[in-house]
């Protein structure tokens, strides 16, 4: 079972220097879009030794607005250089047109915006993914969110959502079990009954079993009055827990080590892959 | 409109209505409307994540810039800047073009008119960094004395830039960047009213800049506008080209000679 990291600037030069037994490199594609210059040629260089993962940030799949062919161009430019082993992107917005008082201007929010779970937000994801996956010519994974506000127009659950935008499409769903145990957090501050923890395995058992190409663990935040995915710290137990049952109900699946913010020593981020690899493991020989 | 996109321009405006002067609390209200439970702490997250990533993307594109207003001031001015000139794509790497023009018009800046200048040689900075890579070709100088010089031109490094100010604008950026000159030097000639040509280009992928004469900056924006070595020459005065060249050469600024019209390459 492949477990990757989170390739972030602090650890370039190491990683290229040591070159540790991991998976693969994910980074963030947005950052590798220029034409030139020293992070792509690291890039180039890791390429040569990983099989490298382009997870983006800013396609804004679920833009009511569209896709921003600028975007596009240079999100395909990288992948015909790179040949990543996967790219991926979130199931959410962040570009739009803003009202009259914003002058009607076409911004970026730089973030990942929530999209309601209703079917106008499904059919416009659907025709975005299919445009990208037409550009790319090949399957695309989205990833589900962790999210701040919940649209009072959703009319399905999330996992009905992204199942449909899979069997519609012919993505790959990327599961990032973090944010379903951060959302559910959530929901039990706002006064959701029902323990975290099985609401996260119950919604882990309403997706397609065919559909899950990437699995994401990240560390979060509990401010007091909300839970933050800043991707600061440590995988949390209850997540690895999440985690294994959704090794047992998909069995292989490659896994991701993200750390974005106050990014450890790299043998730090190595630790928390050899834990996955570990729980992986041990998940699996129960499983069978 | 649809009732989609209207929602998420509901969501867009919350975040950047402060950009236009309208009431911030008309936004907060019609997302609260149409969203649940976090909706009021759930968009001050957006919000907060938003100005931090507004300071920490500024602050790598204009590393100066916030050394000369300090952290506090820095972290204010590009949460006003984000509403300003929000970011219209998906690249954070390409938000910020408009800082300089932008630190120009602040009334509470005024008095710091260099900051415009030194905002725009930091953009240069900025976008030499990512220019596209281009090798020097050693072999290609063969051809200033086999060409006319009507026939041929220089080929200058990617992202080369030339900005002139009423200020010593490359040494201000210089001076914060490798502490040369002092700052106390630069001060002094600040107060002095001495201006700068900066010109900016890349060596191998390290982004440089350095203070020119006027006679260079015409030279390099000649070259820059399609001019044959020739045409270059004749538009400026007090222009030593030979040792001119070889220190460009030697810089990096210089990475070749081409036919006019040809792209650069080795003689096969």
């Amino acid at each position: 079972m492949p477990v990757g990291i989170g390739w972030r600037h602090p650890h370039y030069g190491e990683l290229l220097e040591t070159r540790p037994a991991v998976g693969f490199l994910e980074v963030h594609s947005e950052n590798f879009f220029a034409e030139g210059g020293a992070a792509l040629e690291v890039l180039r260089q890791g390429r040569a030794h990983y099989p490298v993962s382009l997870h983006g940030v800013g396609l804004s799949l679920g833009s009511a607005a569209g896709l921003d062919e600028w975007h596009l161009d240079r999100l395909q430019r990288l992948v015909d250089h790179i040949e990543p082993v996967r790219v991926s992107d979130h199931a959410c917005f962040a570009r739009g047109t803003l009202g009259a008082a914003g002058g009607g201007q076409t911004v970026h929010a730089s973030d990942l915006l929530p999209v309601s779970f209703s079917k106008p937000a499904l059919d416009v994801m659907c025709a975005n993914v299919q445009r990208v996956q037409d550009r790319l010519k090949r399957p695309i994974s989205v990833e589900n969110l962790s999210a701040y506000i919940v649209w009072n127009s959703s009319h399905m659950t999330e996992p009905e959502f992204l199942a449909a935008l899979a069997q519609r499409t012919g993505c790959g769903l990327l599961v990032d079990v973090n944010n379903i145990y951060v959302n559910a957090l959530n929901d039990r501050l706002a006064g959701v009954d029902g323990d975290p923890v099985q609401r996260c395995t119950d919604w882990l058992d309403a997706l397609p079993s065919d559909a899950v190409t990437e699995l994401h663990l990240a560390g979060h935040t509990d401010c007091g009055d909300i839970v933050i995915d800043d991707h600061g710290s440590r995988v949390s137990d209850p997540v690895w827990s999440v985690y294994r049952h959704a090794l047992t109900r998909w069995g292989a699946v490659p896994t991701l080590i993200e750390w974005d913010t106050d990014v450890p020593a790299l043998d730090v981020l190595l630790g928390e892959a050899a834990k996955a690899t570990q729980v992986g493991e041990l998940a699996l020989a129960v499983a069978t | 409109m649809n009732p989609l996109a209207t929602e998420q321009r509901a969501l867009l405006d919350a975040l950047f209505i402060q950009t236009i002067g309208a009431k911030p609390g008309n936004a907060t209200n019609n997302i609260a409307a149409q969203a649940y439970y976090t909706g009021a702490r759930g968009l001050k997250a957006y919000k907060n994540n938003a100005f931090s990533l507004a300071g920490r993307t500024l602050q790598a594109a204009y590393p100066v810039m916030a050394q000369l207003l300090g952290d506090e001031a820095f972290a204010l001015l590009a949460r006003d800047f984000w509403h300003a000139h929000p970011p219209v794509r998906g690249d954070l790497a390409q938000w910020g073009a408009e800082l300089g023009d932008w630190v120009q018009g602040h009334a509470q800046l005024a008095a710091e008119s260099y900051l415009g200048d030194v905002a725009r040689v930091e953009w240069a900075l900025h976008q030499a960094a990512s220019a596209a890579d281009l090798a020097t070709q050693p072999a290609t100088f063969a051809l200033l004395s086999t060409t006319e010089p009507d026939q041929l031109t220089l080929q200058l490094s990617s992202g080369t830039r030339v900005i002139t100010s009423a200020y010593p604008v490359a040494s201000i950026v210089t001076a914060h960047l490798h502490g040369n000159p002092t700052l106390e030097a630069v001060g002094a000639r600040l107060r002095a009213g001495e201006g700068e040509s900066a010109v900016v280009w890349r060596q191998g992928f390290k982004p440089q800049v350095a203070s020119c004469s006027a006679a260079e900056a015409a030279f390099v924006l000649a070259l820059q506008s399609g001019a044959s070595l020739l045409s270059a020459l004749e538009q400026v005065s007090d222009f030593d080209f030979n040792p001119w060249l070889s220190s460009a050469v030697q810089s990096g600024l210089v990475l070749g000679a081409r036919p006019l019209g040809s792209p650069l390459s080795e003689p096969s």
